[in-house]
């Protein structure tokens, strides 16, 4: 270390963890979908209510991109066994449940000036938050199991199967009679959203997507470490027996 | 499995009935939700005329939950009490069902909104306490045309 300044090593490391390109993309991308969202019209019977759906729509398409994640990753597992897909599966996940329950918490809280009710129990609401429960699952069969293929293997089958929520959220409330409105974009038909407003949400879209790709990308890279550091502590300088008179330090913290 | 596997045949057996069994459950599950009069058990709200047909088999009293849109010209305000009629359809032809609100309606409710309806039979008309807007997937400036 040539430089003097004492943070230099702080800096590094923040830059190892989190990138340098990514989080400005990242925060000029929310600053431009903040802009936009404010900047955008009320609506003709909510009001400024409307400006609500720029986070909680974009909330619950991040999370089924993130649920896909997942799908994909775990099956590239189960295909490649490379130790990076499972952590990509598992960071996407863990992305996956924050951002479902952003959307549950966001639409709570326009539900109750608008439909007059925080929650109730169509079809919608309800397999959004079994969506939410399934993918809890699967963070607890993480944290479950402690060898790290079998675990690889068990939550790439679970993330698989567990996508089927992915689509029973989207049409539920195509095939069931709900409080929750149809999608205005996601359907055949053209968007049933006004000009200004489009554009926001698109934005705010892009700029939780690009969220979505940082936390994923700092989970992996913090999941990365933390595995170096087992195996460094497994393998490590301490001498495992022989001349160990006392029980060895893993021992002694269980 | 390939030759490669190093797993004994057995737990490769065991977790094959394991899948077979889970796929067979979700598959049973799937069906249900899909074909299987579970949909019957499944309805947020019943439309008027299905309201109406269900009127005789219930019992004075029996709850449920009647959607629909709020009749135009028909909302009369009263103290503590909202009158007004239910309709299957925008139009004139739509099936009506006349309702009696108890309580504060929701900050969004009006002619033409579509209304979740909680209540009972009191006669032919529907007397409900608990109102729920339903909001529709129309997101519009205002001024930009379309049903106000």
């Amino acid at each position: 270390m040539s430089t003097t300044d004492p943070a230099a090593p702080v800096r590094a490391t923040l830059r190892a963890v989190f990138g340098r390109g990514l989080p400005a993309f990242a925060a000029l991308a929310v600053a431009v979908a903040l802009t936009a969202a404010l900047a955008s019209p009320p609506d003709r019977l909510q009001g400024e209510l409307v400006r609500l759906m720029y986070v909680h729509v974009p909330a619950a398409w991040t999370a089924f991109l993130a649920y896909g994640v997942t799908l994909v990753a775990g099956l590239v597992w189960l295909w490649r066994r490379a130790a990076v897909w499972d952590r990509l599966a598992a960071a996407s996940a863990e992305a996956g449940v924050f951002f479902t329950g952003l959307a549950i918490a966001m639409g709570a809280v326009w539900g109750r000036p608008t439909w007059g009710v925080w929650w109730t129990w169509d079809a919608r609401l309800v397999t959004t938050a079994l969506l939410f429960f399934v993918y809890l699952g699967y963070l607890a069969l993480r944290r479950a199991v402690d060898d790290p293929v079998t675990r690889a293997r068990r939550s790439a089958v679970f993330g698989v199967v567990a996508f089927a929520m992915v689509p029973l959220v989207h049409f539920s409330v195509l095939w069931w009679r709900t409080l929750h409105q149809p999608p205005s974009l996601l359907r055949p038909a053209a968007p049933a959203i006004g000009g200004g407003m489009l554009t926001a949400l698109l934005l705010s879209v892009l700029a939780f997507t690009a969220l979505f790709v940082l936390i994923v990308r700092t989970r992996m890279r913090l999941t990365a470490a933390n595995a170096a550091l087992d195996v460094a502590e497994l393998t490590g300088a301490e001498p495992v027996a022989g001349d160990a008179v006392t029980a060895p330090r893993r021992e002694a913290t269980r | 499995m390939t030759a490669l596997d190093p797993r004994p045949p057995g737990i490769v057996r065991r977790y094959r009935l394991l899948a077979m069994a889970t796929t067979g459950v979700l598959a049973v599950l799937v069906g249900l939700l899909l074909f299987g009069n579970l949909n019957g058990n499944l309805v947020y709200y019943l439309e008027p005329e299905e309201a109406l047909a269900q009127r005789a088999a219930q019992s004075e009293g029996t709850r449920f939950q009647l959607g629909g849109l709020v009749a135009a010209d028909s909302v009369v305000a009263e103290p503590g009490l909202v009158r007004f009629e239910v309709t299957s359809s925008p139009g004139p032809d739509g099936v009506r069902v006349p309702v009696e609100f108890r309580g504060a309606p929701a900050q969004l409710f009006g002619a033409g909104v579509g209304v979740v309806l909680e209540g009972s039979w009191q006669g032919p008309t529907f007397a409900s306490d608990s109102m729920k807007v339903k909001h529709d997937e129309n997101y519009q400036p205002p001024g930009d045309g379309g049903p106000a």
